[in-house]
């Protein structure tokens, strides 16, 4: 990667001026004649938890590694509190948490986040004292001296977590920091990422849970395709979707011939199958029930039950893409 | 710089817990020095047949010196025939014939004559009888000693022998070491002379070569990712990588060098000459354990097929056998490897008595590798990090 010297803003005024901590603006990034990112942009402000949606292979990974400096855009810009994410200083401001738990298993916890810090310029007594920290904040004080490999699932995600938050970065980009984690430790976290960003830290999350970015986020930003399809908060978002409903039907059988059974009722916005079930979007959820019970029997399908909900973020990224997210 | 140090830092203590790799990189060298040592001094003895003819005593007393001598290794034959057969076989280098009335003769002051045979076509005949003569000289001299006693009328023969030989144990022994001074040798010295610097330069090289699946499990595991996100240059994280791998075989070849010289008594050369050696086969060792690290991609890999190579390298470059018995083409081609530049860099230190000046042109090749190794895996390794 080569790093160019961007042009000086070493008072962040052009952050000042934005407001923005993070501020991307047409990130486009190719591999081989595959776009996996076009023409993104985003900002988030400080105290902000953005959140990014969207199915594996919807181009997150490839944003957050563009706004870490780990990837050179094709095109377009990264600037970290007005700064060019070029800029190798630029780094220290912010705290990346990458979706593997990047940490020796063979070093202990306060060994890994020493080393770590290290690469962040802490020293001495303010390095120690920035272990001792994190370790705090993420429950992990009385397993310090533990080799991580002993660790369970949730306490080695939390202690990449901690690793994140040693310097104490005005940005904290998590990347699925909640793949393989059982209920308790994933509501740790996300308890953790919410107290952050009520501390005033910016966060970028992504994830393809759909019921972690309702809970945490303040906006979300919608992937597919590589493309920002949708973004604003959650409130904008399903506001957008006007008056309709989400209808979940949970049966056996041949579930994408009863998803397109679905989508030949009036009404009906959109419907995919996904996991067992058929997630159906319509205008009134409680009048089309019976043509579509009506249309799982003609496919052949079995309905074993029925939901009606109200439009939330999954109905949207239905809407959106046709599709439903797969956890 | 503190970050590179960081890096190597972590990379070390991650070794340091490794009880598989200290294994590999402290005790299974060792172990492999002691046994090959100890086969390559076997090399030094030789093979002498014996046929007692009904020699009596002085027979007898002759063949226990024979097998006290340390450099002969003395197999019977019932018959004249059977040694015959041995000698013209390559079983023996040559076969002593103890004649009938050995005894009696010595006792009654008759000339003995004791016969030994060899072929001709045999190249080590000669130190064989040299060997053998030395020991029946030794043993004339007590004959004689107890012969001359007997006839002043000191005591019995018997008697007279049996003091002899205690006083000869008891008298200071003046040993004798043969040197090659001609400045010609073509091989190691034998015994821990020979295999410890040849299992050096085997294992310092293996051993980079195989933890290079620590580079790729490190890759896996997303650490140098997460490393490329801190403000950190990528040549601090490429230094701090080859300057771990650079301690380690830097610690494992002077852990060989200490043990040999300490424990098995080697004698390594000029210790400038040796020093600068030592070191340039370490930075050769981490240039193609960074190397092998960014080539595979997964640590099974790396594991599998690192140590083959390496190996296979060691075998052409001279480290399994001398390469001044094999052909002049395989010569050739042990050539193309750095393991046969530096055990040729060790035999001038160690048989020719070496200088820095002497080995400077192994000294230079091998600072070629390491350079070409170090600059090959940066490359790579900085590939791998973007």
């Amino acid at each position: 990667m080569n790093v160019r010297a961007p042009p000086a803003d070493p008072e962040g005024l052009r952050a000042a001026a934005t407001g923005h901590v993070l501020s991307c603006t047409g990130l486009t990034k190719s591999f081989g004649r595959r776009r996996a990112v076009d023409l993104v942009g985003l900002h988030v402000d400080a105290g902000q938890i953005y959140g990014l949606l969207g199915p594996n292979g919807a181009g997150k990974t490839t944003t957050i590694k563009m706004v870490c400096g780990l990837l050179d855009p094709d095109e377009g810009t990264v600037a970290v509190a007005g700064r060019d994410i070029r800029d190798l200083a630029v780094r220290a401001l912010i705290g990346y948490v990458p979706q593997e738990v990047a940490l020796y298993p063979d070093l202990t916890a306060r060994e890994n986040l020493a080393f770590l810090g290290r690469l962040y310029r802490l020293r001495g007594r303010v390095l120690g004292e920035r272990v001792d920290e994190v370790l705090e904040v993420t429950g992990l004080s009385d397993r310090a001296r533990e080799r991580v490999e002993a660790f369970s699932g949730g306490m080695r995600r939390r202690l990449n977590i901690a690793a994140g938050l040693l310097h104490h970065p005005r940005l904290l980009v998590l990347d699925e920091p909640t793949v393989g984690v059982d209920p308790q430790s994933r509501h740790a976290i996300l308890e953790r990422v919410r107290s952050l960003g009520a501390g005033g830290m910016a966060v970028l999350y992504t994830t393809h849970y759909m019921e972690e970015a309702d809970r945490v986020c303040d906006r979300v930003g919608i992937l597919d395709h590589g493309r920002l399809i949708a973004e604003g908060t959650k409130r904008e978002l399903v506001a957008r979707l006007g008056e309709k409903d989400r209808i979940d039907l949970v049966a056996s059988g041949d579930m994408e011939a009863l998803a397109a059974a679905c989508r030949s009722v009036p009404d009906v916005a959109t419907a995919a199958a996904v996991d067992g079930r058929v997630n159906v979007v319509a205008g009134d959820g409680r009048r089309v029930l019976p043509a579509l019970l009506e249309a799982a029997e003609r496919s052949g399908a079995a309905v074993h039950s029925v939901e009606v909900v109200e439009a939330d973020l999954e109905s949207v990224f239905l809407h959106l893409t046709g599709t439903a997210l797969r956890e | 710089m503190r970050a590179a140090l960081a890096v190597t830092g972590a990379s070390l203590r991650r070794v340091g817990r490794d009880r598989r790799a200290l294994f590999f990189l402290v005790v299974l060298p060792i172990v492999v020095i002691v046994i090959v040592g100890a086969t390559v001094r076997g090399f030094s003895t030789v093979r002498v047949g014996v046929v007692d003819l009904g020699a009596g005593r002085a027979g007898r007393s002759l063949t226990v010196a024979m097998q006290r001598a340390g450099n002969l290794d003395v197999r019977r034959y019932p018959s004249l025939d059977a040694a015959t057969t041995a000698v013209a076989r390559g079983e023996v280098s040559t076969a002593v014939v103890l004649p009938r009335g050995m005894s009696s003769a010595i006792r009654s002051g008759r000339a003995v004559t004791v016969a030994v045979m060899a072929d001709r076509a045999n190249s080590t005949q000669q130190a064989a009888a040299a060997a053998v003569a030395s020991v029946v000289a030794e043993e004339g001299a007590l004959v004689q000693a107890a012969s001359f006693s007997s006839s002043q009328g000191l005591g019995s023969y018997e008697q007279d022998l049996a003091r002899a030989t205690t006083l000869q144990r008891r008298a200071a022994q003046v040993g004798v070491v043969t040197r090659i001074v001609d400045s010609n040798a073509q091989t190691l010295p034998q015994g821990f002379g020979y295999s410890a610097p040849t299992m050096l330069v085997l294992f310092v090289f293996l051993n980079a070569v195989a933890s290079g699946a620590v580079i790729v499990e490190t890759r896996r595991m997303g650490l140098y990712e997460r490393m490329a996100a801190a403000p950190v240059r990528q040549s601090a994280i490429v230094v701090g990588e080859t300057f771990a791998y650079f301690t380690v075989a830097l610690g494992q070849a002077l852990l060989i060098v200490l043990v040999g010289a300490m424990v098995f008594g080697v004698s390594w050369g000029d210790p400038l000459a040796a020093s600068v050696l030592v070191v340039l086969w370490a930075l050769v060792a981490a240039g193609a354990g960074v190397l092998s690290g960014t080539l595979f991609r997964t640590p099974e890999q790396a594991g599998a097929i690192g140590p083959p190579v390496g190996i296979v390298l060691g075998m052409l470059g001279g480290c399994m056998w001398p390469l001044s018995i094999v052909s002049g083409f395989m010569r050739q081609v042990g050539h193309l490897t750095p393991q046969a530049w530096a055990v040729d860099g060790w035999t001038d230190l160690m048989s020719r008595n070496g200088t820095l000046v002497s080995v400077g042109p192994e000294l230079a090749v091998l600072a070629g590798f390491a350079a070409g190794l170090i600059l090959l895996s940066t490359v790579r390794l900085r590939r791998v990090l973007a």
